[in-house]
């Protein structure tokens, strides 16, 4: 079957090795007020970035192993988080609106996930959506990782 | 660990959960504070106050025997259980339970898609199983049907329509609990129950009739607290070959009680979706001229809206129209509709909309060649799930009132009018003005809405968003108007007003709950059916 919703823009899945030396992304992650992100012992799987937020320094991040939505996680749920959160693993960070991190923390709870870290970039705006950036990691032992 | 359950203490609490952990294995079972947090309401206005509900655990059965030996313990300890499906009840008390130290009966792990029928169009799940997982099972199988879903779509069938909720497509399916056909219930006792023809053993029909003999009780569980739904039925509507829109607009005030008779009168022949009303004048309220005119006390008069609307080039409403069908059939059915409005109603005009065969292109999904700016959610309207709508939610969420009213102009505008100008005392949005056009989601009957939204760092907001629900739930009853669904801390209020001849139906319930479930042991309180033991 052909998902019918809208790609979420994502390329391949990679390993966690290789992630580790994710070139681009990594001097990005690693400066300001992403740092958190880098921060991450086992490295991150993939990253989750909104469009909405018009950061230049995110425009780095539109390569391969980056989602990029515009606040709706539709498709991204559909055409990818379903099936990786039903398998253990996958550590997935993000720099979305507060709006789709709530969607995401939602839909991670029910994959005995949970938000590890979460650092508010900017505050909320006139309709109540704040920026913030994240980590979404298993917690329940169906998920984790031996 | 917050709170414990009712009349319990802490060392007897955590005997229940060793024998719970017993029964489903440590790991689906949490207590700790962190772990239950994603259990709290977190769209509640009374959020991190003295009135939030909380729980004192959560567990999650892998499957129905589990579900049993948790209700068995649950009632030897008399503890109350929450049961939730997939806890996504949002702007209506979301997972969070009506009394404080319930345990919450979590039943995503029950997330089985047992069958779809695309020959006889219908559908059994389980509890756990959410619009997106039905979806994906009917399009990776290629099935012939169309799921009917609420916005968004990460709730389940069971949960929704145990919820009364809706949908965006035929009238017939649009209405869940409505289109739901035969359920699998635990009972208080621990015992397993069929409805219908589910009674019957070896029978081939349990969710093609939803009757079998004597009795139905299925509408206890909806809204109800007499037992735990672990599969229910639904009615697939085969995949439509062919979808068309059109709009219609009339010009003036008072047409739109012509209008609604006439889209009355479409639906209920089954000639069209669900019908999307509107108000073209909505975009003149950023004018504070015509705002003060659309909130005036007492409601404007129907000269002056016209007017307003004549100056602004303006209709003063319009419908959205859906059909659904081989295309001969949407076209006629389009064309139809138009010549009997145009006929009755002068200086009423028709717009084409889109129209193509199904299954929709991601293109017609997306809405970009709409020939007009519509009202019609495309993938509600085309049995797709969407988290879309999110996008939309302000601050941290929202309450929900939706009154159910007469389907008919008049009733919409003294609604408009009546409830507009018991609110002004409120600080909020004018949910009710005169240009607020009612949904047409539920089959026969119209709902309009009020959805303040809730701030989790603003509790003097909140506070008054709490009062004016509180108002809203009394005047609404005032005028006939009763809430179709509530969240924990607003369903004795609106039970309250179902009050026909002494509250002879609360009264009929709490004397089935009392000989079910004396001790309350499924979510006392639940659509404000309380046992004799939580009584006052």
């Amino acid at each position: 079957m052909t998902p019918r919703m809208g790609d979420s823009g994502g390329g391949p899945m990679v390993d966690r090795r290789e992630m580790l030396t994710w070139g681009i992304v990594a001097p990005v992650l690693a400066s300001g007020p992403y740092g958190a992100l880098a921060a991450v012992p086992e490295g991150l799987d993939a990253l989750v970035v909104d469009s909405r937020l018009a950061d230049a320094g995110l425009s780095a991040l539109a390569a391969r192993r980056t989602y990029t939505i515009d606040g709706d996680v539709t498709a991204l749920w559909y055409n990818t988080l379903d099936t990786l959160w039903r398998k253990p693993g996958f550590v997935l960070g993000g720099i979305t609106g507060t709006d789709a991190l709530f969607v995401l923390e939602r839909l991670a709870f029910d994959c005995g996930r949970r938000a590890v870290s979460r650092t508010e970039l900017r505050p909320a705006d006139r309709f109540g959506v704040a920026a913030a950036s994240w980590v979404i990691a298993p917690v329940h032992p169906s998920v984790v990782k031996a | 660990m917050a709170v414990l359950p009712p009349d319990m203490n802490a060392a007897t609490f955590s005997q229940m959960l060793e024998e719970l952990r017993g029964a489903v294995g440590a790991d689906w079972l949490w207590s700790s504070d962190e772990d239950l947090g994603p259990y709290r309401d977190s769209f509640s206005p009374v959020w991190d106050t003295a009135e939030e509900r909380h729980a004192s655990a959560a567990i999650a059965p892998a499957d129905v025997p589990q579900v049993q030996a948790i209700v068995r313990i649950a009632g030897k300890y008399k503890v109350p259980l929450f049961p939730i499906s997939t806890g996504k009840n949002y702007g209506y008390g979301g997972p969070s339970p009506n009394v404080n130290g319930s345990v919450v009966l979590d039943l995503k792990r029950l997330n089985q898609v047992l069958e779809v029928d695309d020959k006889r169009h219908f559908a059994l799940v389980e509890p756990g199983v959410s619009y997106f997982d039905l979806y994906r099972h009917i399009q990776e199988r290629g099935l012939k049907v169309m799921v009917d879903c609420p916005d968004p779509g990460w709730g389940s069938p069971i949960g929704n329509s145990l919820e009364r909720g809706i949908g965006y497509t035929m009238p017939q399916f649009r209405d869940h609990f409505g289109a739901s056909c035969g359920m699998e219930v635990v009972l208080p006792n621990g015992e397993l129950m069929r409805t219908g023809m589910g009674a019957l053993p070896g029978s081939r029909t349990w969710q093609e009739y939803r009757y079998g003999f004597g009795p139905d009780p299925a509408g206890l569980f909806a809204q109800g607290n007499f037992g735990i739904v672990t599969k229910m039925g639904f009615r697939l509507m085969p995949l439509p070959e062919y979808y068309r829109t059109g709009l219609i607009t009339v010009p003036r005030r008072r047409d739109f009680v012509k209008l609604v008779e006439h889209v009355n009168y479409l639906s209920d022949s089954s000639m069209c979706g669900e019908a999307v009303y509107g108000s073209p004048l909505q975009r003149l309220m950023g004018d504070p001229q015509f705002l003060a005119l659309a909130t005036k006390l007492g409601g404007p008069s129907d000269a002056d809206m016209d007017a307003a609307a004549e100056r602004a080039g303006l209709p003063s409403w319009q419908v959205d129209l859906q059909f659904f069908g081989p295309e001969a059939t949407t076209s006629a059915n389009w064309d139809y509709a138009k010549a009997r409005i145009l006929s009755d109603i002068p200086g009423a005009k028709a717009i084409d909309g889109d129209h193509f065969p199904l299954p929709a292109t991601e293109e017609q999904l997306l809405n970009k060649t709409q020939p007009y700016q519509t009202g019609i959610r495309r993938y509600g309207a085309l049995g797709v799930p969407s988290l879309g709508i999110w996008r939309i939610v302000g601050d941290n969420g929202h309450v929900g009132f939706f009154p159910i009213l007469p389907r008919s102009g008049e009733a919409v505008f003294e609604m408009q009018r009546v409830l507009g100008d018991a609110l002004k005392e409120f600080p909020l949005r004018p949910f009710f003005n005169a240009t607020t056009a009612p949904l047409y989601w539920h089959t026969y009957a119209f709902q309009m809405v009020f959805a303040p939204s809730v701030k989790h760092d603003d509790p003097a907001h909140n506070a008054i968003v709490h009062q004016a629900m509180k108002k809203v739930v009394a005047v609404a009853a005032e005028h006939g108007w009763g809430d179709y669904r509530a969240a924990p801390i607003y369903q004795d209020h609106v039970a309250d007003t179902y009050s026909f001849n002494h509250h002879a139906l609360r009264r009929f319930h709490e004397q089935l709950k009392d000989a079910v479930d004396p001790d309350g042991i499924i979510a006392p309180g639940r659509g404000g059916v309380w046992p004799k033991r939580f009584r006052k």
